[in-house]
């Protein structure tokens, strides 16, 4: 067994480090398996790291708004248009999709925010925007 | 109706703009402040407000004279409206 650690890609949406798989190279679309934005791979010297190919656009947030609720098996309700608007409002005015029911415009509350990627669906039915909800 | 409500919302914020939707469509007169945009020594100022009023930092928030409404909720708003 080889004691070689697999090398990592590190999201730039939500900081984490997702293993490379068997066949992914430089130039391959990949969603992250965290928080489910989609990320082209580059090959740098520090490492394998994933670029948002469509960096800022409104198409950005909805497809990772959508994969990550497929990924979790959560659901939208009426208030997602509404959610969608707040976030491209933010990315406008604080440079990236923000929660837009929070004043704070830091990393950790990046949509999914991290309180949601740490559980909060599950534990309370929806996040704190009420943008993901758990099926019944 | 003796005093204006205030309305303390993020301009991004879906349930702020549904408050003041509904102050709009039942004609209500109201001031708002919208937090996210003020620069940062009017926001750190009207943010204690709101902690002191709330205990939270939590959008939106209306006031009408004593009454304190946090969060979009139209029966509350109904209520101390007398709507």
């Amino acid at each position: 067994m080889s004691d070689q650690k697999p090398e990592r890609i590190h999201c730039p949406v939500c900081q984490a480090k997702f293993k490379l798989v068997d066949g992914w190279k430089a130039g391959s679309i990949v969603i992250c398996p965290v928080c489910g934005q989609k990320l082209s791979l580059v090959k740098s010297p520090e490492g394998w790291i994933g670029e948002r190919p469509e960096k800022g656009s409104e198409k950005e947030i909805r497809e990772r708004a959508e994969e990550y609720a497929r990924m979790r098996g959560y659901s939208f309700n009426d208030m997602k248009e509404d959610i969608i608007e707040g976030l491209i409002g933010k990315n406008k005015r604080f440079g990236d999709f923000y929660c837009p029911c929070r004043m704070l415009h830091v990393p950790e509350y990046q949509c999914p925010c991290q309180p949601t990627r740490a559980g909060d669906v599950d534990k309370n039915g929806k996040c704190y925007c009420g943008f993901f909800w758990k099926k019944t | 109706m003796a005093e204006k409500p205030k309305v303390y919302a993020l301009s991004t914020c879906p349930y702020c703009k549904r408050t003041k939707r509904f102050l709009d469509d039942h004609k209500i007169a109201y001031d708002c402040i919208e937090v996210d945009l003020l620069d940062d020594d009017k926001q750190d100022k009207v943010l204690d407000e709101l902690e002191k009023l709330t205990g939270r930092r939590s959008f939106p928030v209306v006031v009408v004279g004593k009454e304190i409404i946090v969060g979009h909720d139209e029966a509350k708003l109904r209520k101390v409206l007398k709507l």
